[in-house]
Protein backbone atom coordinates (compact mmCIF):
# COMPACT_ATOMS: atom_id res chain seq x y z
CA UNK A 1 0.00 0.00 0.00
CA UNK A 2 1.35 3.42 -0.91
CA UNK A 3 1.08 5.85 1.95
CA UNK A 4 -0.41 8.84 0.15
CA UNK A 5 0.33 11.40 2.86
CA UNK A 6 3.93 10.26 3.15
CA UNK A 7 4.43 10.47 -0.61
CA UNK A 8 2.86 13.92 -0.97
CA UNK A 9 5.15 15.31 1.72
CA UNK A 10 8.07 15.38 -0.71
CA UNK A 11 6.38 17.91 -3.01
CA UNK A 12 6.33 21.70 -2.81
CA UNK A 13 3.19 23.16 -1.24
CA UNK A 14 1.50 23.98 -4.59
CA UNK A 15 2.14 20.59 -6.19
CA UNK A 16 1.16 18.88 -2.94
CA UNK A 17 -2.23 20.63 -2.95
CA UNK A 18 -2.84 19.73 -6.61
CA UNK A 19 -1.89 16.09 -6.23
CA UNK A 20 -3.94 15.69 -3.07
CA UNK A 21 -7.00 16.84 -5.05
CA UNK A 22 -6.55 14.10 -7.67
CA UNK A 23 -9.24 11.49 -7.47
CA UNK A 24 -7.07 8.47 -8.24
CA UNK A 25 -6.10 5.09 -6.86
CA UNK A 26 -2.50 5.51 -5.71
CA UNK A 27 -1.83 1.80 -6.24
CA UNK A 28 -2.12 2.41 -9.99
CA UNK A 29 0.09 5.50 -9.96
CA UNK A 30 3.45 4.68 -11.56
CA UNK A 31 5.31 7.92 -12.13
CA UNK A 32 5.13 11.63 -11.39
CA UNK A 33 7.25 13.84 -13.64
CA UNK A 34 8.31 17.38 -12.83
CA UNK A 35 10.08 19.50 -15.45
CA UNK A 36 10.87 23.20 -15.09
CA UNK A 37 8.50 25.35 -17.19
CA UNK A 38 6.55 22.29 -18.35
CA UNK A 39 3.23 20.77 -17.30
CA UNK A 40 3.01 18.28 -14.45
CA UNK A 41 2.78 14.77 -15.90
CA UNK A 42 1.77 11.54 -14.25
CA UNK A 43 1.82 7.96 -15.53
CA UNK A 44 -1.29 6.33 -14.20
CA UNK A 45 -2.44 2.83 -15.06
CA UNK A 46 0.08 2.67 -17.96
CA UNK A 47 -1.16 5.95 -19.48
CA UNK A 48 0.32 9.43 -19.47
CA UNK A 49 -1.81 12.30 -18.13
CA UNK A 50 -1.35 16.02 -17.57
CA UNK A 51 -2.50 17.49 -14.27
CA UNK A 52 -4.51 20.69 -14.77
CA UNK A 53 -4.74 23.75 -12.50
CA UNK A 54 -7.89 22.40 -10.84
CA UNK A 55 -6.24 19.14 -9.83
CA UNK A 56 -7.84 16.99 -12.52
CA UNK A 57 -6.30 14.57 -15.03
CA UNK A 58 -6.33 15.72 -18.61
CA UNK A 59 -4.97 14.76 -22.02
CA UNK A 60 -4.42 18.29 -23.27
CA UNK A 61 -2.07 21.05 -22.17
CA UNK A 62 -4.96 23.52 -22.06
CA UNK A 63 -5.32 24.73 -18.46
CA UNK A 64 -2.30 22.58 -17.55
CA UNK A 65 -0.39 23.36 -14.36
CA UNK A 66 3.07 24.57 -15.36
CA UNK A 67 5.92 23.91 -12.97
CA UNK A 68 8.09 26.79 -11.89
CA UNK A 69 11.81 26.24 -11.14
CA UNK A 70 11.15 27.30 -7.53
CA UNK A 71 8.68 24.42 -7.17
CA UNK A 72 11.47 22.06 -8.21
CA UNK A 73 13.94 23.67 -5.79
CA UNK A 74 11.46 23.37 -2.91
CA UNK A 75 10.67 19.77 -3.85
CA UNK A 76 14.38 18.92 -3.99
CA UNK A 77 14.82 20.39 -0.50
CA UNK A 78 12.16 18.03 0.87
CA UNK A 79 13.38 15.02 -1.14
CA UNK A 80 16.90 15.49 0.23
CA UNK A 81 15.56 15.99 3.75
CA UNK A 82 17.07 19.50 3.79
CA UNK A 83 20.46 17.77 3.54
CA UNK A 84 22.07 17.72 0.11
CA UNK A 85 25.34 16.60 1.62
CA UNK A 86 23.75 13.34 2.80
CA UNK A 87 22.84 12.37 -0.78
CA UNK A 88 26.04 13.30 -2.61
CA UNK A 89 26.69 9.79 -3.90
CA UNK A 90 23.09 9.32 -4.95
CA UNK A 91 22.97 12.69 -6.72
CA UNK A 92 26.17 11.72 -8.55
CA UNK A 93 24.40 8.58 -9.77
CA UNK A 94 21.33 10.56 -10.74
CA UNK A 95 18.77 9.21 -8.33
CA UNK A 96 17.74 9.22 -4.70
CA UNK A 97 15.62 6.57 -2.99
CA UNK A 98 13.21 7.90 -0.40
CA UNK A 99 11.17 6.34 2.42
CA UNK A 100 8.78 3.83 0.88
CA UNK A 101 11.42 2.70 -1.64
CA UNK A 102 10.31 5.20 -4.29
CA UNK A 103 13.09 6.12 -6.69
CA UNK A 104 13.57 9.77 -7.56
CA UNK A 105 15.47 10.33 -10.79
CA UNK A 106 17.05 13.76 -11.15
CA UNK A 107 18.57 15.66 -14.01
CA UNK A 108 20.22 19.04 -14.31
CA UNK A 109 23.65 20.51 -14.87
CA UNK A 110 26.42 18.02 -14.16
CA UNK A 111 29.61 19.28 -12.46
CA UNK A 112 32.72 17.47 -13.62
CA UNK A 113 35.99 17.04 -11.80
CA UNK A 114 38.76 15.51 -13.93
CA UNK A 115 36.18 13.92 -16.22
CA UNK A 116 34.44 12.30 -13.25
CA UNK A 117 30.95 13.38 -12.20
CA UNK A 118 31.37 15.35 -8.98
CA UNK A 119 27.86 16.59 -8.40
CA UNK A 120 24.79 18.06 -10.06
CA UNK A 121 23.38 21.57 -9.79
CA UNK A 122 20.43 23.45 -11.28
CA UNK A 123 18.30 20.33 -10.92
CA UNK A 124 15.37 21.02 -13.25
CA UNK A 125 13.89 17.60 -13.98
CA UNK A 126 12.56 15.15 -11.43
CA UNK A 127 10.99 11.78 -12.07
CA UNK A 128 9.34 10.02 -9.14
CA UNK A 129 8.96 6.30 -9.81
CA UNK A 130 6.67 4.72 -7.27
CA UNK A 131 7.59 1.46 -5.68
CA UNK A 132 4.80 -1.05 -5.26
CA UNK A 133 4.92 -3.86 -2.78
CA UNK A 134 2.67 -6.63 -4.07
CA UNK A 135 2.64 -9.56 -1.70
CA UNK A 136 1.84 -12.74 -3.56
CA UNK A 137 3.05 -11.58 -6.98
CA UNK A 138 5.67 -14.34 -6.93
CA UNK A 139 3.13 -17.13 -6.24
CA UNK A 140 3.31 -18.30 -9.88
CA UNK A 141 7.09 -18.59 -10.00
CA UNK A 142 7.79 -20.02 -6.54
CA UNK A 143 7.13 -23.70 -7.46
CA UNK A 144 9.93 -23.46 -10.03
CA UNK A 145 12.47 -21.98 -7.62
CA UNK A 146 12.64 -24.68 -4.95
CA UNK A 147 15.15 -27.46 -5.66
CA UNK A 148 13.22 -30.14 -3.78
CA UNK A 149 15.94 -30.75 -1.18
CA UNK A 150 15.29 -27.83 1.11
CA UNK A 151 17.02 -25.13 -0.88
CA UNK A 152 16.39 -23.03 -3.94
CA UNK A 153 17.91 -22.59 -7.38
CA UNK A 154 20.29 -19.84 -8.45
CA UNK A 155 17.86 -17.59 -10.27
CA UNK A 156 18.23 -14.64 -12.65
CA UNK A 157 15.25 -12.39 -13.28
CA UNK A 158 15.58 -10.76 -16.70
CA UNK A 159 13.36 -7.82 -17.50
CA UNK A 160 13.34 -4.45 -19.27
CA UNK A 161 12.91 -1.35 -17.03
CA UNK A 162 9.43 -0.76 -15.53
CA UNK A 163 8.33 -4.38 -15.81
CA UNK A 164 8.27 -5.15 -12.11
CA UNK A 165 11.50 -7.06 -11.55
CA UNK A 166 12.24 -5.44 -8.18
CA UNK A 167 8.64 -6.07 -7.05
CA UNK A 168 8.95 -9.74 -8.05
CA UNK A 169 12.37 -10.05 -6.39
CA UNK A 170 10.97 -8.54 -3.19
CA UNK A 171 8.15 -11.08 -3.03
CA UNK A 172 10.48 -13.99 -3.84
CA UNK A 173 12.70 -12.89 -0.94
CA UNK A 174 9.68 -12.70 1.37
CA UNK A 175 8.39 -16.14 0.40
CA UNK A 176 11.83 -17.81 0.62
CA UNK A 177 12.40 -16.22 4.00
CA UNK A 178 8.99 -17.07 5.46
CA UNK A 179 8.80 -20.44 3.77
CA UNK A 180 6.27 -21.20 1.06
CA UNK A 181 4.51 -24.19 -0.47
CA UNK A 182 5.45 -26.47 2.42
CA UNK A 183 9.15 -25.55 2.28
CA UNK A 184 10.98 -24.34 5.34
CA UNK A 185 12.03 -20.72 5.50
CA UNK A 186 15.61 -19.95 4.47
CA UNK A 187 17.96 -17.30 5.85
CA UNK A 188 18.08 -14.65 3.14
CA UNK A 189 20.69 -11.89 2.94
CA UNK A 190 19.73 -8.87 0.87
CA UNK A 191 22.25 -6.35 -0.45
CA UNK A 192 20.04 -3.34 -1.05
CA UNK A 193 22.39 -0.90 -2.78
CA UNK A 194 19.68 1.60 -3.67
CA UNK A 195 17.29 0.93 -0.78
CA UNK A 196 14.67 -0.13 -3.30
CA UNK A 197 14.07 -3.69 -2.14
CA UNK A 198 13.59 -3.16 1.57
CA UNK A 199 13.07 0.63 1.56
CA UNK A 200 14.95 0.80 4.86
CA UNK A 201 14.34 3.78 7.11
CA UNK A 202 17.11 4.15 9.68
CA UNK A 203 18.18 0.59 8.92
CA UNK A 204 14.76 -1.04 9.35
CA UNK A 205 13.02 -2.38 6.21
CA UNK A 206 9.68 -0.72 5.54
CA UNK A 207 8.68 -3.41 3.04
CA UNK A 208 7.93 -6.95 4.11
CA UNK A 209 11.02 -9.01 3.30
CA UNK A 210 10.17 -11.99 5.50
CA UNK A 211 11.08 -13.10 8.98
CA UNK A 212 14.51 -14.58 8.22
CA UNK A 213 15.92 -11.75 6.14
CA UNK A 214 18.99 -9.65 6.94
CA UNK A 215 19.43 -6.46 4.96
CA UNK A 216 22.64 -4.61 4.17
CA UNK A 217 21.34 -1.19 3.22
CA UNK A 218 23.01 1.24 0.77
CA UNK A 219 26.01 -1.06 0.37
CA UNK A 220 27.70 -1.62 -3.01
CA UNK A 221 26.51 -5.03 -4.26
CA UNK A 222 29.88 -6.71 -4.77
CA UNK A 223 31.26 -5.72 -1.36
CA UNK A 224 27.90 -6.39 0.31
CA UNK A 225 27.63 -9.96 -0.97
CA UNK A 226 31.06 -10.82 0.48
CA UNK A 227 30.26 -9.07 3.75
CA UNK A 228 26.95 -10.92 4.18
CA UNK A 229 28.54 -14.32 3.59
CA UNK A 230 31.19 -13.63 6.20
CA UNK A 231 28.91 -12.05 8.75
CA UNK A 232 25.33 -13.37 8.48
CA UNK A 233 25.71 -16.94 7.08
CA UNK A 234 22.81 -16.69 4.63
CA UNK A 235 21.48 -19.63 2.59
CA UNK A 236 20.31 -17.28 -0.14
CA UNK A 237 21.62 -13.90 -1.24
CA UNK A 238 19.41 -11.49 -3.18
CA UNK A 239 20.59 -8.49 -5.19
CA UNK A 240 18.99 -6.13 -7.69
CA UNK A 241 20.39 -5.04 -11.06
CA UNK A 242 23.73 -6.80 -11.37
CA UNK A 243 25.97 -6.02 -14.30
CA UNK A 244 29.45 -4.81 -13.42
CA UNK A 245 32.64 -6.81 -13.52
CA UNK A 246 32.92 -6.64 -9.73
CA UNK A 247 29.34 -7.94 -9.36
CA UNK A 248 30.17 -10.99 -11.45
CA UNK A 249 33.25 -11.77 -9.34
CA UNK A 250 31.13 -11.51 -6.20
CA UNK A 251 28.41 -13.71 -7.72
CA UNK A 252 30.99 -16.44 -8.41
CA UNK A 253 32.27 -16.11 -4.86
CA UNK A 254 28.72 -16.48 -3.50
CA UNK A 255 28.07 -19.56 -5.61
CA UNK A 256 31.41 -21.11 -4.64
CA UNK A 257 30.51 -20.68 -1.00
CA UNK A 258 27.46 -22.88 -1.47
CA UNK A 259 25.07 -19.99 -1.17
CA UNK A 260 22.21 -19.58 -3.61
CA UNK A 261 21.71 -16.34 -5.47
CA UNK A 262 18.61 -14.55 -6.67
CA UNK A 263 19.48 -11.58 -8.89
CA UNK A 264 17.87 -9.30 -11.45
CA UNK A 265 19.28 -7.81 -14.61
CA UNK A 266 18.06 -5.49 -17.35
CA UNK A 267 17.34 -7.32 -20.59
CA UNK A 268 14.72 -8.89 -22.83
CA UNK A 269 15.76 -12.51 -23.12
CA UNK A 270 18.48 -15.03 -22.30
CA UNK A 271 19.98 -14.36 -25.74
CA UNK A 272 20.09 -10.68 -24.93
CA UNK A 273 22.09 -11.37 -21.75
CA UNK A 274 24.40 -13.75 -23.65
CA UNK A 275 25.34 -10.81 -25.86
CA UNK A 276 26.35 -8.67 -22.92
CA UNK A 277 30.14 -8.85 -22.54
CA UNK A 278 30.29 -9.34 -18.78
CA UNK A 279 27.21 -11.42 -18.06
CA UNK A 280 27.60 -13.89 -20.92
CA UNK A 281 30.14 -15.94 -18.97
CA UNK A 282 27.61 -16.73 -16.24
CA UNK A 283 25.11 -17.99 -18.81
CA UNK A 284 27.69 -20.03 -20.74
CA UNK A 285 28.97 -21.68 -17.58
CA UNK A 286 25.35 -22.44 -16.61
CA UNK A 287 25.77 -20.96 -13.18
CA UNK A 288 22.13 -19.92 -13.04
CA UNK A 289 19.63 -22.74 -12.82
CA UNK A 290 16.50 -20.69 -13.43
CA UNK A 291 15.79 -17.68 -15.63
CA UNK A 292 12.58 -15.71 -15.22
CA UNK A 293 11.76 -13.41 -18.13
CA UNK A 294 9.32 -10.56 -17.49
CA UNK A 295 7.56 -8.12 -19.80
CA UNK A 296 4.67 -5.69 -19.53
CA UNK A 297 2.67 -6.79 -22.55
CA UNK A 298 -0.62 -7.67 -20.87
CA UNK A 299 0.22 -6.22 -17.44
CA UNK A 300 3.25 -5.01 -15.50
CA UNK A 301 5.22 -7.96 -14.16
CA UNK A 302 3.81 -10.45 -16.67
CA UNK A 303 5.91 -13.63 -16.56
CA UNK A 304 6.81 -14.37 -20.18
CA UNK A 305 8.58 -17.59 -19.31
CA UNK A 306 10.72 -19.52 -16.86
CA UNK A 307 13.74 -21.38 -18.24
CA UNK A 308 16.07 -23.97 -16.73
CA UNK A 309 19.87 -23.81 -16.89
CA UNK A 310 19.90 -25.42 -20.35
CA UNK A 311 17.63 -22.66 -21.61
CA UNK A 312 14.61 -24.92 -21.91
CA UNK A 313 11.26 -23.37 -21.20
CA UNK A 314 9.60 -24.95 -18.17
CA UNK A 315 6.74 -22.43 -17.80
CA UNK B 1 13.59 55.89 59.21
CA UNK B 2 11.80 55.99 55.84
CA UNK B 3 14.89 57.56 54.27
CA UNK B 4 17.05 54.80 55.63
CA UNK B 5 14.75 52.08 54.27
CA UNK B 6 14.66 53.89 50.89
CA UNK B 7 18.44 54.18 50.81
CA UNK B 8 18.87 50.48 51.58
CA UNK B 9 16.34 49.56 48.89
CA UNK B 10 18.01 51.75 46.23
CA UNK B 11 21.51 50.50 47.02
CA UNK B 12 20.46 46.85 47.15
CA UNK B 13 18.45 47.01 43.91
CA UNK B 14 21.27 48.75 42.06
CA UNK B 15 23.73 46.18 43.39
CA UNK B 16 21.37 43.38 42.29
CA UNK B 17 21.30 44.92 38.82
CA UNK B 18 25.11 44.86 38.73
CA UNK B 19 25.19 41.24 39.87
CA UNK B 20 22.53 40.36 37.29
CA UNK B 21 24.62 41.78 34.43
CA UNK B 22 27.74 39.98 35.58
CA UNK B 23 25.90 36.67 35.92
CA UNK B 24 24.34 37.16 32.45
CA UNK B 25 27.83 37.52 31.05
CA UNK B 26 28.92 34.24 32.64
CA UNK B 27 25.74 32.47 31.44
CA UNK B 28 26.32 33.79 27.91
CA UNK B 29 29.73 32.13 27.89
CA UNK B 30 28.14 28.89 29.13
CA UNK B 31 25.42 29.13 26.46
CA UNK B 32 28.02 29.64 23.75
CA UNK B 33 30.06 26.70 25.04
CA UNK B 34 26.94 24.52 24.91
CA UNK B 35 26.23 25.70 21.35
CA UNK B 36 29.81 24.91 20.37
CA UNK B 37 29.46 21.39 21.74
CA UNK B 38 26.24 20.87 19.78
CA UNK B 39 27.78 22.11 16.54
CA UNK B 40 30.76 19.77 17.01
CA UNK B 41 28.34 16.84 17.44
CA UNK B 42 26.36 17.95 14.37
CA UNK B 43 29.57 18.27 12.38
CA UNK B 44 30.58 14.73 13.39
CA UNK B 45 27.18 13.35 12.42
CA UNK B 46 27.46 15.00 9.00
CA UNK B 47 31.08 14.08 8.39
CA UNK B 48 31.14 10.49 9.58
CA UNK B 49 27.57 9.24 9.40
CA UNK B 50 26.15 11.36 6.56
CA UNK B 51 23.03 11.80 8.68
CA UNK B 52 20.34 14.06 7.18
CA UNK B 53 19.52 17.15 9.24
CA UNK B 54 16.10 16.14 10.66
CA UNK B 55 17.58 12.93 12.04
CA UNK B 56 20.80 14.61 13.20
CA UNK B 57 18.89 17.38 15.04
CA UNK B 58 16.58 14.78 16.60
CA UNK B 59 19.57 12.81 17.88
CA UNK B 60 21.07 16.00 19.30
CA UNK B 61 17.82 16.86 21.08
CA UNK B 62 17.83 13.43 22.74
CA UNK B 63 21.46 13.65 23.83
CA UNK B 64 21.33 17.25 24.97
CA UNK B 65 19.63 18.25 28.19
CA UNK B 66 20.35 21.96 28.48
CA UNK B 67 19.32 25.34 27.15
CA UNK B 68 18.82 24.20 23.56
CA UNK B 69 16.73 21.07 24.18
CA UNK B 70 13.34 22.63 23.46
CA UNK B 71 14.72 24.43 20.42
CA UNK B 72 16.20 21.25 18.96
CA UNK B 73 13.12 19.15 19.72
CA UNK B 74 10.80 21.57 17.99
CA UNK B 75 13.03 22.03 14.99
CA UNK B 76 13.48 18.30 14.42
CA UNK B 77 9.73 17.76 14.77
CA UNK B 78 8.97 20.41 12.15
CA UNK B 79 11.69 19.15 9.81
CA UNK B 80 10.35 15.61 10.02
CA UNK B 81 6.78 16.83 9.45
CA UNK B 82 7.70 18.41 6.06
CA UNK B 83 4.90 20.92 6.19
CA UNK B 84 6.13 23.00 3.28
CA UNK B 85 8.61 25.31 4.98
CA UNK B 86 12.30 25.75 4.20
CA UNK B 87 15.03 24.76 6.65
CA UNK B 88 16.19 28.37 7.07
CA UNK B 89 12.68 29.55 7.93
CA UNK B 90 12.09 26.73 10.46
CA UNK B 91 15.50 27.39 12.04
CA UNK B 92 14.99 31.17 12.31
CA UNK B 93 11.51 30.78 13.77
CA UNK B 94 12.95 28.33 16.29
CA UNK B 95 15.66 30.81 17.31
CA UNK B 96 13.03 33.52 17.80
CA UNK B 97 10.60 31.32 19.68
CA UNK B 98 12.82 29.16 21.88
CA UNK B 99 16.12 30.94 22.37
CA UNK B 100 15.14 34.47 23.28
CA UNK B 101 15.09 33.60 26.99
CA UNK B 102 18.76 32.63 26.96
CA UNK B 103 21.65 34.92 27.81
CA UNK B 104 22.79 35.15 24.20
CA UNK B 105 22.95 38.64 22.72
CA UNK B 106 21.98 40.20 19.40
CA UNK B 107 25.21 39.26 17.65
CA UNK B 108 24.87 35.63 18.78
CA UNK B 109 21.32 35.47 17.39
CA UNK B 110 22.55 36.97 14.11
CA UNK B 111 25.24 34.27 13.95
CA UNK B 112 22.66 31.55 14.62
CA UNK B 113 20.37 32.90 11.91
CA UNK B 114 23.23 33.00 9.42
CA UNK B 115 23.97 29.40 10.30
CA UNK B 116 20.37 28.47 9.46
CA UNK B 117 20.83 30.06 6.05
CA UNK B 118 23.91 28.06 5.23
CA UNK B 119 23.11 24.51 6.29
CA UNK B 120 21.61 21.83 4.11
CA UNK B 121 22.05 22.87 0.52
CA UNK B 122 25.83 22.49 0.28
CA UNK B 123 27.91 19.45 -0.48
CA UNK B 124 29.66 17.68 2.38
CA UNK B 125 33.03 19.41 2.17
CA UNK B 126 31.44 22.84 1.95
CA UNK B 127 29.07 21.95 4.78
CA UNK B 128 31.93 20.92 7.05
CA UNK B 129 33.90 24.05 6.13
CA UNK B 130 30.91 26.26 6.92
CA UNK B 131 30.38 24.61 10.29
CA UNK B 132 34.10 24.99 11.02
CA UNK B 133 33.87 28.68 10.23
CA UNK B 134 30.97 29.10 12.69
CA UNK B 135 32.80 27.08 15.31
CA UNK B 136 35.81 29.34 14.88
CA UNK B 137 33.63 32.43 15.32
CA UNK B 138 32.05 30.99 18.47
CA UNK B 139 35.50 30.09 19.79
CA UNK B 140 36.72 33.63 19.21
CA UNK B 141 33.72 35.13 21.02
CA UNK B 142 34.14 32.72 23.94
CA UNK B 143 37.84 33.50 24.32
CA UNK B 144 37.27 37.27 24.08
CA UNK B 145 34.52 37.10 26.69
CA UNK B 146 36.54 34.79 28.94
CA UNK B 147 39.53 37.13 28.85
CA UNK B 148 37.48 40.08 29.98
CA UNK B 149 34.99 38.29 32.22
CA UNK B 150 36.88 38.98 35.48
CA UNK B 151 37.28 42.69 34.82
CA UNK B 152 33.76 43.09 33.49
CA UNK B 153 32.16 41.16 36.35
CA UNK B 154 34.09 43.32 38.81
CA UNK B 155 33.07 46.43 36.87
CA UNK B 156 29.35 45.52 36.79
CA UNK B 157 29.31 44.63 40.49
CA UNK B 158 31.14 47.81 41.53
CA UNK B 159 29.07 49.99 39.20
CA UNK B 160 25.90 48.52 40.69
CA UNK B 161 26.92 49.24 44.27
CA UNK B 162 28.48 52.64 43.53
CA UNK B 163 25.55 53.64 41.35
CA UNK B 164 23.18 52.76 44.19
CA UNK B 165 25.19 54.85 46.66
CA UNK B 166 25.39 57.73 44.18
CA UNK B 167 21.62 57.78 43.57
CA UNK B 168 21.02 57.58 47.34
CA UNK B 169 23.28 60.59 47.96
CA UNK B 170 21.54 62.61 45.26
CA UNK B 171 18.12 61.71 46.61
CA UNK B 172 19.09 62.56 50.16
Amino acid sequence: MIKKEELLKIFSSKIRTLLSRLDINYELLQEIRLRANSPLFIIYDNKEYIVDCDGRLSDSIKNAFYIDINEIKETMEYISNFSFYAFEDEIRQGFITIAGGHRIGISGKVILDNEKIRSMKYISFINIRLSHQIEGCADKVMPYLYDGVGGCFNTLIISPPRCGKTTLLRDIIRQLSDGARGNKGLIVGVVDERSEIGACYMGVPQNNLGIRTDVLDCCPKAKGMMMLIRSMSPRVIAVDEVGSDEDIKAIKYVMNCGCKLIATVHGNSIEDIKNKPILDELIKKKLFERYIILNNESEIGHVEGIYDKEGLKIY
Amino acid sequence: MNKLIGAVLVISSCSMLGFYFSSELKTRIDNLKELKKLLILLRGDIEFANTPLPEAVQTLSKRHDGTYKEFLENISKQLLDLKGESFASIWKKGVKEYLMHTSLVKEDYALLNQLGDSIGYLDKTMQINTLDLYLEQIDRTISELSESVKERTHLYNSLGIMGGIFITIILL
